[in-house]
């Protein structure tokens, strides 16, 4: 019984690894452009298609696959960017909510299109060897999805609050107007922090091939318990994302072991969260009080 | 006063004529399309109503199934009129209780509640099949026996009420505060208004008048499952709809719906059956991006700066002379 | 004429204290301006006594009526309004339209100054000349400050905050927002001024609050408290004349 409950709640955690790496790129997005990009999910999407296409296709490694759609990703963030995100910038936010509403919708359906909604599983060999501690095993793709997922996580931290862009992003996002006058170029950081969220968004898909299955609806999947996560962890709180992605995903994880049935209840879980952790503390569990 | 009402009962007439003269012209085809249509337009005017106060609906659909399985099941127990009423009156207490938690939250957070109840209230059916029928769904009665031309008629007749509630909601009371509460809440509060409150009527509204859509749905064919109705198709449609003939506005939504069912049926004849809803996101996009106040809006701009131009040629003409 | 009363309030955001221990009076018989260097607490003033950050300590009240903790629109209803500093109007909303909604939503028995029935009476009375079906989207920001205090006067208060209504205005605009300020305190209502220009306090008020960082520094007529040397170090004023 222990090992199970073991079992359960180290292969979770290598879920919330993954989680935590889609809602890192999400939050570091969110939290200084303060566009809300509901395609992120269908960006880690992408990645995902990618990175299977060039496994199945080609036979490439998953870690090149990997690689290829964090670059990939950040090519296309830089051309929706540029080609209409920055046109809705200047509009109001119930209109840039729904532009980015707008694209998710567009780039799921056109995956549908080319792709079929069928789910594919992606026939990796383990990418690192398998742990295997008394009774439990976890497969090794399961690690890497936690190591890569905690590394992109701990980048998204260290690029926010460690380097010099990053400084430049957080003043850009608390007072635009201010950092103008302060010379930084903010469209060009805004660009910058959507891209950088986009190239997580990639290597975050290849994470899904290793793990998931690859279908068109997975970022919509991912996507709502990103916004739970961030919710837990409060906007803009990267490491309280990391904490939020564990709470989620162990909720789930033990439920979808323990419970019959518990399997399908992945969105209920995921809303019942959110929506707990709203009513109790609206700016997240660790979110700033902000003043007006 | 006079004036506005004769306005208003001319926009009424005009939504209603394009359905009396497919009743007339007697095409069964246009009949149905007209029908599925004006489903829509009630729809969306129902997401309107409630994105007049900033908040953006993921979640319409859970509405449109509530009301639909609502008047579907109590309608055999109760009779019609009861039957719609109750179902209808769920979506509000739904809607009310719904909104108490997240209408206080950041607009991010409701959004993603909504998408996250609607995603979840179908699994609640699901595993209720004893009250619900479960994935094997239900059957409804029929709305005027089945007879489509009777439907239509009928169905005319809800989106003229949607339309009078949307415009009850586009009047002096209601507009103003509606729109300072999404552009400004802080001062929308600053000036005496009650901000979640009204937010959570406008809620409600919203989600009854989605419920009205869904009972006419479920009414049509006398067969309903739970993926007719709790899909995110009529998660995306409302928003698709509204965004392309105009926001903010009662005619909006009724001349997106049509505009949009024909970039449908275009869509549907070049992809088939499945991603269509591409069409969705690319309206969405192309008007965001490019005409954000619509059709409607757009066809108002034009004609008030012909009438600016034409306004000002006959001055010109006296100066040159 | 009422009376505001802030007592021992304290608003705090983590370790900073923005409003710290602050007691004080504004009676009715005066303008009373609020003035202080950047970052002394000003702003988070009114928005501590209008309601939208509540203080974690002390009260206000209102001619005896506790207002803090109460959701800033209750407090409209008790009769404080606010004008903005920055005023964010939907552009689409005329200018009649905006000043109607406190005339639908803060019901008040009080009477409107002015003799003003209706909200293009408000307009007119506060010199907005812009015919009252322009969009805000068309308003000069002279426009838009007129229309902030117009809108603030419709929630008929017995108390208003006019956070840095004349910032930024030309002489002839600031000319006319004084006397509307000083019309305004005459038909009975108690205005606060929260204002950096030192000209503008001298010439309007005749009673003055200094905070700096968030504390209480000096209180008097401005002749007095401008002149008063820890004020004038708060502001490093050098060379600051009246």
């Amino acid at each position: 019984m222990t090992a199970s409950v073991v079992q359960a709640v180290l292969l979770a955690l290598c879920m919330a690894g993954l989680y935590a790496a889609v809602a890192a790129g999400l939050t570091l997005t969110v939290g200084v452009t303060r566009i809300i990009n509901f395609a992120h999910g269908e960006f880690v999407m992408l990645g995902a298609f990618l990175t299977y296409w060039l496994h199945t296709r080609f036979g490439l490694s998953p870690w090149i696959g990997m690689t290829v759609s964090g670059v990939a990703l950040a090519l296309l963030s830089a051309i929706v960017y540029r080609s209409f995100l920055a046109r809705v910038l200047k509009q109001d936010e119930h209109n840039q909510l729904l532009a980015t509403l707008g694209l998710s919708i567009l780039i799921l359906n056109l995956a549908v299109i080319a792709w079929s909604p069928d789910p594919r599983v992606m026939q990796a060999p383990a990418l690192l060897p398998a742990l295997n501690l008394g009774g439990v095993t976890i497969p090794g793709n399961n690690i890497a999805v936690a190591l890569v997922g905690l590394l992109l996580f701990l980048a998204m931290y260290a690029i926010r609050n460690h380097t010099r862009y990053g400084t430049q992003m957080r003043f850009a996002s608390d007072d635009p107007g201010l950092a103008m006058h302060a010379g930084i170029n903010v469209d060009q950081i805004f660009e910058l922090s959507f891209v950088i969220g986009g190239a997580a968004a990639g290597v975050s898909g290849g994470l899904v091939a290793l793990v998931l299955y690859v279908q068109p609806t997975v970022g919509v999947d991912l996507v709502i318990r990103a916004f739970a996560i961030i919710a837990l962890g409060g906007l803009g709180n990267i490491p309280g994302a990391l904490i939020g992605s564990a709470i989620l995903a162990l909720t789930e994880g033990l439920i979808s072991t323990f419970v019959p049935q518990g399997g399908s209840w992945g969105f209920g879980i995921a809303f019942l969260i959110l929506l707990l952790v709203l009513v109790i503390r609206p700016s997240g569990l660790f979110g700033k009080q902000v003043p007006a | 006063m006079t004036k506005f009402l004769l306005s208003r009962l001319g926009l009424y007439a005009a939504i209603a004529a394009p359905s009396l003269l497919i009743l007339a012209a007697d095409r069964p085809f246009l009949i149905q399309v007209a029908i599925g249509t004006l489903i829509s337009a009630i729809l969306a005017l129902a997401w309107d109503i409630l994105s007049r106060t900033g908040q953006v609906s993921l979640g319409h659909a859970a509405f449109f199934g509530i009301g639909g399985y609502g008047s579907a099941l109590l309608t055999p127990i109760l009779g019609a009129a009861l039957g719609w009423v109750i179902g209808i009156l769920l979506c509000g207490v739904v809607a009310v209780l719904l909104g108490a938690v997240t209408l206080r939250l950041r607009r991010l957070y409701f959004t993603i509640a909504t998408l996250s109840f609607s995603l979840s209230i179908q699994v609640l059916i699901l595993v209720t099949p004893g009250i619900t029928g479960g994935a094997t769904g239900i059957m409804p009665p029929v709305i005027a026996g089945g007879s489509p031309p009777l439907q239509l008629l009928f169905i005319t007749g809800c989106l003229v009420a949607a339309a009078i509630v949307s415009d009850v909601f586009l009047g002096r009371r209601f507009r103003p505060a509606f729109f300072m509460i999404r552009n400004n809440p802080d001062l929308a509060a600053a000036s005496g208004v009650p901000v979640t409150r009204l937010k959570i009527l406008a809620f409600a509204v919203s989600g009854m008048v989605a419920g009205l859509a869904g009972a006419c749905y479920c009414g049509l064919y006398g067969y309903v499952i739970p993926d007719d109705v709790f899909t995110t198709n009529w998660n995306v449609l409302p928003l698709a709809v509204t965004i392309l003939g105009g926001m903010d506005t009662t005619i909006g939504p009724v001349v997106g719906a049509i505009v949009l069912r024909l970039l449908e049926e275009a869509a549907r004849h070049f992809v088939g059956g499945v991603g269509y809803q591409v069409v969705y996101g690319a309206v969405i996009i192309l008007f965001i991006a490019g005409m954000p106040e619509g059709l409607v809006g757009y066809g108002r701009q034009l004609i008030r700066r012909s009438r600016r131009s034409s306004e000002r040629a006959p001055v010109k003409a006296s100066l040159a002379s | 004429m009422s009376t505001l009363r802030i007592d021992g309030c304290t608003v705090a955001f983590g370790g900073l204290r923005a409003i710290d221990n602050v007691t004080l009076d504004i009676a009715g018989g005066a303008i009373t301006a609020l003035i202080g260097p950047n970052g002394s607490g000003k702003s988070t003033f009114v928005n501590m006594v209008s309601g939208q950050i509540p203080p974690r300590r002390g009260r206000i009240l209102l001619d005896g009526e506790p207002l803090n903790g109460l959701r800033p629109d209750r407090i409209v209803h008790k009769g404080l309004a606010r004008t903005y500093q920055v005023p964010r109007v939907p552009k689409e909303l005329t200018i009649d339209e905006v000043i109607s909604v406190p005339l639908l939503y803060a019901r008040s028995s009080r009477s409107l100054p002015g003799a003003a029935r209706t909200a293009s009476d408000l307009a007119r009375y506060c010199g907005l000349r812009p015919h009252v079906g322009t969009p805000c989207g068309q308003l000069s920001v002279s426009d838009l400050r007129r229309l902030e205090i117009a809108r603030a006067l419709a929630c008929r208060p017995q108390v208003l905050l006019l956070d840095e209504s004349m910032a930024g205005l030309s002489l002839e605009d600031t000319e006319q927002v004084i006397g509307l300020v000083r019309e305004i305190h005459a038909s009975g209502v108690t205005v606060v001024v929260i204002e950096h220009v030192m000209k503008i306090i001298a010439r309007l008020c005749s009673h003055a609050i200094v905070l700096n960082q968030g504390k209480l520094l000096a209180e008097g007529p401005p002749e007095q408290v401008l002149t008063d040397q820890d004020v004038r170090e708060a502001y490093l004023g050098k060379g600051f004349r009246l």
